[in-house]
């Protein structure tokens, strides 16, 4: 049961403060979180769930903003933290992004959701779809149309239909002109890859995400071609059990607007798009480094947007990089990070130069870790497929299309 | 938001200061409240934003109460909501004013709109001033009563709110009747599932003072209410779905068709989104099959990839959550999870926190098939740039390497780290190269041929600086130069600032005297020298002692300081078995994340609108003392192994003791099981009451059951005692009355407080079966009082017990 949530700022202002039951937290509370946040060299590095002398707080960070909660019982803490991140992802949902002019900006309509979202400490209504029908988005249009009709009020004069149907996550009216649908495959691979180029874990973490507008109430039915290669599966509330445990297909009433369907892991992937072989070699207080880069398997689509970054170590002091193809930058923090962009027909990517080491050092004994980053539009390299979807209970026919694309997660060669 | 919150705040350039602003918002909201122009609705609501941007800061705006309140009366909405959220701060500091506002919110709650309705009800629970609970009713009434599914939820919520301000207004009302047959009729979820956790809070607080709502507390989690909530499951929303898989994970099924039947039910949560409900569900099947092993076991099959799932698909403050349970898991069970130690190696750019589970997880899940692989991969983190983590990785290796698996190719490894000649590295190495020396002497030839190039002067921190002297001493005849390099410590024995490396200086010396006497001698004298005019007052006894047994015989010197040692067969854990037990217990709570029991964090002051939290947080204080005991013994053993003075047979029998841990505890509660049984039957043949109540001197409960049983058994007994005034003079601290009570075969189990107040919780039991009498006792000494309540097994014993346990009582201090 959470008893206050606090919005802070960059600089540890407090946005906003929500008290939640009847035990007033004082917000004294929120100037012990900073000290303790900035007392760590790095926020990141704060642990999500702390205790200060009186309350216990719960705080995720994103784009800058903290989230905190209080709380002074024992509760799950999942449901604490997976709260906070729902009301994240709502806010920067309603506010096209989260920063802290918007915030400010739009505070009462912040209260307003909070207001819905829970109530008492019980987390109540979370659903997007349906806080969207009680408190209107402050969007572009309606700014427009309240300066136009001098009707300014944000919020809808009835309940939406929602609340009361069987399909909370529907509202029963829905009318478009165009009924769409799209599928999109999205993933993302993780891989370690060891300093003698083995692979040690290679691993695809995927996301089915649907955008639907469709009128009415549609009934969707989703297959696979492999439904078999999928390792673990998580469902959106929509989806019925039932038709998966004995089919394998996804039988849902989709919610409207995008949403995730599911996602899943696929693991010990064998291959990976890519190469990136790093080499180093120290000698008397210099180190030369080379780095290439190609394509391994090809995937049949264009490696883009291909970033290989590395943290220098503490003991050099200065580095000359170059690279054949894309740019090599060095930032403030001795990251060096060398763009590739999408790899070249012709010629295989390399950066090469030496790294200077500071003065009695004699060889590099920290090995860093490099981190790649790519895009494969078109593929999704785990290889599921979708076989097809049906579309039932819809009044006109409707627009279907499929995509798929493949990111780079967490990945990194060691050297 | 509160009035004192600003005088703490610096006032910050940005900020506007407050006063003059504030006076300008009062007057034109003066302005506006009669006005009826059209366009009013408008610049009310800029006027009514700028008041709450100002509360939201942290200026204190109550000053503007009665004009906001004549403001008020309009039909715009979102002019209501922001009056609303204004009236909720500060109605608590202004009870008088906030009667203004109780007008128009109860016509609110009448409003057409349902919407209105459950807006305004809300806003009128949230003013929480007592003196206006009586307006509170009859709008709550009827909004348990709406037709529309969102006033009732609201309005279930307010029954709580309104039971915090005033219970009795609460129950006086009958509204837990209403919520329970809402509970239990209505069709929508969320109303369910909000008059469930009223319910659960209302009934939870107030067992302790009413059996019935105990009973009714019971109810909640009786057969009929389960399988209703149960077969809704899937109509609750997730946040609902959590409340009720907690709730069930309370209810013990009478057999196992009924386990299978709420498992079968509930495997598709685990499925589920939202890595709450997963968790709860995780719980509940760990909670379900906690009796039948195998099936245990094939849950942690089960739960095996939606928990790596959860770890893989969230943001990082999620998956710490979620490894934080796994971390439990893994250390409950390592051998399930041995195949999948690829999930638990670390990313490069994972916080400290997360690696640092990783690693323990890593050392944990190590086995014969998989050890070459994750010793591998430990080795990489070594080289990592990450210095916390380089060390935190040497360590785990050296664990792992006194585990027993493939300790050739570790103790290669280990040695290769003090070839990288980093610092850090070689420090941590050498700690762990003296572990495995003491656990695994054979390897000691490998060993020491690259400890001897290490120069001292390379090692900087005190542990790594101990070990190296504590091998230069124990393996004195293997290493050409050990004296030499001791002797050169000795030299610079002004500038050794830790006390540790002197101790181990002092012994090394001497253990170097006996193998290579002349070699020694020189370095002996100066450091004893040395050692007798320290400052600090063990590395100077230390000194003393040497010195007077080397003066005394040096046959026996020898055999004190150079005796046979026996190689160490396990290191104490750290957290005792039955922590670990308790932490497991309370899955999906934040004690998983703590690492801790509830009890040894969450303080009795705040433990807010929990039941039992009083009797929790004084049990807690007993533990502490016995881990406080536990910790000395630590420190004791420690000691002895530095030392290494102390005959073997002392070391292998606290070794021993130490072996025995686990098993025993196990034990423990096996035997507790077997004697809840037997009472269950020793109740049906009706026991006789006993005049003559006779005592088990060696009675055994643990701290669960104990609890358990407390929250169990009505209070039998509850009457005022006196002490003595010797009584009262003995009372320093709580131990000397637990002693004495100990005499009368009456047991403490736990026991704290301060002068003048002190709280006992005891236990005997009968002596001819096995009967339980458990007593709180709170003593207060400036009153010369004692509250006493008493709970028995067998209640018509009580009364004897009452008498023996009194009587026991004031002959304390007499003797």
């Amino acid at each position: 049961m959470l008893q206050c949530i606090f919005l802070l700022s960059d600089s540890g202002e407090v946005m906003l403060e929500k008290q939640l039951t009847g035990h007033r937290v004082d917000r004294s509370i929120c100037a012990w979180f900073w000290e303790q946040s900035l007392s760590q060299p790095d926020s990141f590095k704060v642990l999500p769930v702390i205790a200060s002398p009186t309350h216990y707080l719960f705080q995720i960070v994103r784009e800058g903003i903290t989230f905190l909660a209080c709380t002074q019982v024992e509760m799950q803490p999942l449901m604490g933290i997976e709260f906070l991140c729902r009301v994240a992802d709502v806010l920067s949902d309603y506010l096209g992004g989260l920063n802290e002019d918007v915030i400010k900006d739009n505070f009462v309509i912040v209260y307003e959701l909070l207001d819905e979202m829970i109530d008492n400490g019980f987390p109540l209504t979370t659903e997007p779809n349906i806080l969207r029908d009680m408190i209107a988005p402050p969007n572009i249009v309606s700014k427009m149309l309240s300066v136009v009709t001098g009707n300014t009020s944000n919020v809808s004069d009835t309940l939406p239909g929602a609340t009361s149907s069987c399909v909370p996550w529907r509202t029963t009216q829905l009318k478009h002109a165009n009924n769409d649908v799209y599928v999109n495959l999205v993933e993302e691979m993780d891989a370690i890859i060891n300093s003698d180029g083995a692979l040690v874990k290679c691993e695809i973490f995927g996301v089915v995400e649907v955008n639907s507008h469709l009128s009415g109430i549609p009934d969707l039915t989703l297959s696979f071609a492999n439904p078999s290669i999928l390792n673990d599966v998580q469902f959106h509330p929509c989806v019925r059990f039932r038709p998966w445990e004995s089919e394998k297909v996804l039988s849902f009433v989709p919610p409207d607007g995008l949403f995730k369907l599911m996602s899943y892991r696929v693991k010990k992937l064998r291959n990976t798009p890519i190469y990136v072989k790093p080499q180093m070699s120290s000698e008397s207080g210099t180190c030369r480094l080379s780095v290439m880069v190609g394509i391994r398997n090809d995937p049949g689509k264009a490696v883009d947007s291909l970033v290989v970054q590395f943290q220098l170590p503490h003991c050099v002091s200065s580095a000359n990089l170059t690279a054949n193809h894309g740019t090599v930058n060095i930032l403030a923090d001795k990251t060096c990070s060398w763009s590739i962009g999408r790899i070249p027909k012709d010629k295989a990517p390399q950066m090469s130069g030496t790294l200077v080491l500071e003065d009695g050092v004699e060889q590099l004994q920290v090995k860093p870790t490099f981190r790649v980053g790519f895009k494969i539009m078109g593929v999704a390299l785990s290889g599921l497929k979708i076989n097809k979807l049906d579309l039932k209970n819809l009044p006109t026919p409707a627009h279907k299309g499929f995509r798929a694309q493949t990111e780079a997660g967490q990945y990194e060669v060691r050297s | 938001m509160v009035p004192p919150a600003q005088s703490q705040r610096s006032p910050s350039p940005s900020q506007p200061s407050g006063k003059g602003e504030v006076s300008d918002l009062k007057m034109q909201l003066r302005q506006l409240a009669g006005s009826r122009a059209p366009g009013t609705d408008d610049s009310k609501r800029d006027l009514f934003k700028k008041v709450i941007s100002y509360m939201t800061i942290g200026i204190d705006v109550s000053s503007v109460f009665s004009e906001m309140v004549m403001c008020s009366a309009t039909s715009d909405i979102v002019l209501k909501k922001m009056c609303y959220l204004y009236v909720g701060n500060y109605a608590k500091y202004n009870p008088d004013l906030a009667l203004l506002t109780i007008n128009f919110l109860q016509r609110d709650c009448k409003d057409e709109d349902p919407m209105i309705r459950g807006l305004a009800l809300r806003s009128l629970g949230s003013l929480r001033v007592p003196n206006l609970v009586e307006y509170l009713v009859g709008p709550l009434g009827a909004g348990l009563k709406d037709g529309n599914s969102y006033v009732r939820m609201v309005a279930a919520v307010g029954v709580l709110k309104l039971y915090h301000i005033s219970a009795s207004t609460c129950f006086d009302a009958d509204f837990p009747a209403l919520l329970k047959h809402l509970l239990l009729n209505d069709p929508d979820a969320q109303v369910v599932a909000n008059c469930l956790s009223a319910l659960q809070e209302i009934w939870g607080q107030e067992a302790s003072s009413s059996e019935e709502a105990a009973r009714e507390r019971e109810a909640l989690i009786s057969k009929p209410i389960i399988y209703y909530l149960l077969n809704r499951i899937k109509e609750f929303s997730e946040w609902a779905q959590c409340t009720v898989l907690e709730l069930v994970s309370k209810y013990a099924p009478p057999d196992s068709n009924e386990i299978f039947d709420i498992m079968n039910l509930l495997e598709d949560r685990l499925q589920h989104a939202n890595g709450a409900v997963v968790l709860a569900t995780i719980k509940l099947f760990l909670q379900l099959t906690l009796s039948m092993t195998d099936v245990h076991q094939q849950v942690y099959e089960r739960i095996k990839a939606p928990l790596l799932t959860l770890v893989s698909s969230g943001s990082p403050e999620q998956s710490y959550a979620v490894l934080s349970h796994l971390h439990l898991l893994v250390m409950r069970a390592p051998m399930l999870f041995a195949s999948d130690y690829k999930h638990l190696y670390c990313q490069y750019n994972e916080p400290f926190y997360v690696k640092k589970l990783k690693l323990e997880m890593l050392t944990a899940v190590a086995n014969e098939s998989n050890t070459y692989e994750i010793v591998t991969e430990l080795c990489e983190y070594a080289a990592n740039v990450d210095i916390p983590i380089a060390r935190e990785s040497i360590r785990a290796v050296g664990k792992i390497a006194l585990e027993q698996y493939d300790v050739n190719a570790i103790v290669d490894r280990l040695l290769q780290f003090l070839e990288m000649e980093k610092d850090y590295v070689t420090a941590e190495t050498l700690v762990l190269v003296k572990d495995l020396l003491r656990k695994y002497p054979q390897w000691s030839h490998d060993c020491i041929a690259v400890i001897g190039n290490i120069s001292s002067n390379n090692v900087q921190e005190p542990k790594a600086k101990a070990a190296l002297i504590w091998m230069l001493g124990e393996y004195a005849q293997d290493m050409q130069d050990a004296p030499y390099a001791l002797e050169g410590l000795i030299d610079d024995w002004e500038d050794e600032t830790s006390p540790e490396v002197r101790l181990h200086l002092l012994t090394a010396v001497m253990k170097c005297f006996f193998r290579r006497p002349p070699e020694t001698q020189k370095a002996l004298g100066s450091a004893l020298a040395a050692g007798l005019a320290d400052m600090h007052q063990d590395v100077h006894d230390r000194a003393l002692f040497y010195y007077r047994l080397l003066q005394h015989n040096i046959s026996v010197a020898n055999s004190v300081v150079n005796p046979t040692k026996q190689a160490v067969s396990v290191f104490a854990d750290t957290q005792s078995s039955e922590i670990k037990d308790r932490i497991f217990d309370e899955f999906n709570s934040l004690s998983v994340l703590y690492q801790k029991p509830c009890y040894m964090f969450t303080d009795k002051e705040h433990q807010g609108p929990f039941a039992f939290s009083e009797e929790l947080g004084n049990l807690s204080i007993g533990v502490d003392d016995q881990r406080v005991e536990a910790n000395e013994e630590d420190l004791l053993l420690s000691t002895t192994r530095k030392e290494d003075s102390l005959p073997q047979q002392t070391q292998g029998a606290l070794l021993v003791s130490l072996d025995q841990n686990e098993p025993a505890a196990a034990h423990a509660q096996q035997t507790n099981s077997v004697i809840d049984d037997l009472f269950g039957l020793g109740l049906s043949s009706s026991p006789s009451p006993s005049s003559l109540l006779k005592l088990n001197a060696k009675a055994v409960l643990d701290p669960t059951t104990f609890q358990q049983k407390w929250r169990q058994l009505p209070v039998s007994t509850s009457q005022e005692g006196s002490i003595s005034p010797q009584g009262v003079a003995a009372m320093t601290t709580p131990q000397a009355l637990v002693r004495h009570m100990q005499v009368h075969y009456i047991h403490c189990i736990a026991s704290g407080g301060q002068a003048p107040n002190f709280k006992l919780f005891f236990f005997a039991q009968k002596a001819d079966e096995p009967s339980n009498f458990l007593v709180e006792c709170i003593i207060n000494t400036s009153t010369s009082k004692a509250h006493i309540k008493i709970k028995a097994d067998d209640e018509s014993a009580s009364q004897a017990f009452s008498a023996l346990f009194q009587s026991a009582l004031s002959k304390f201090g007499m003797a």
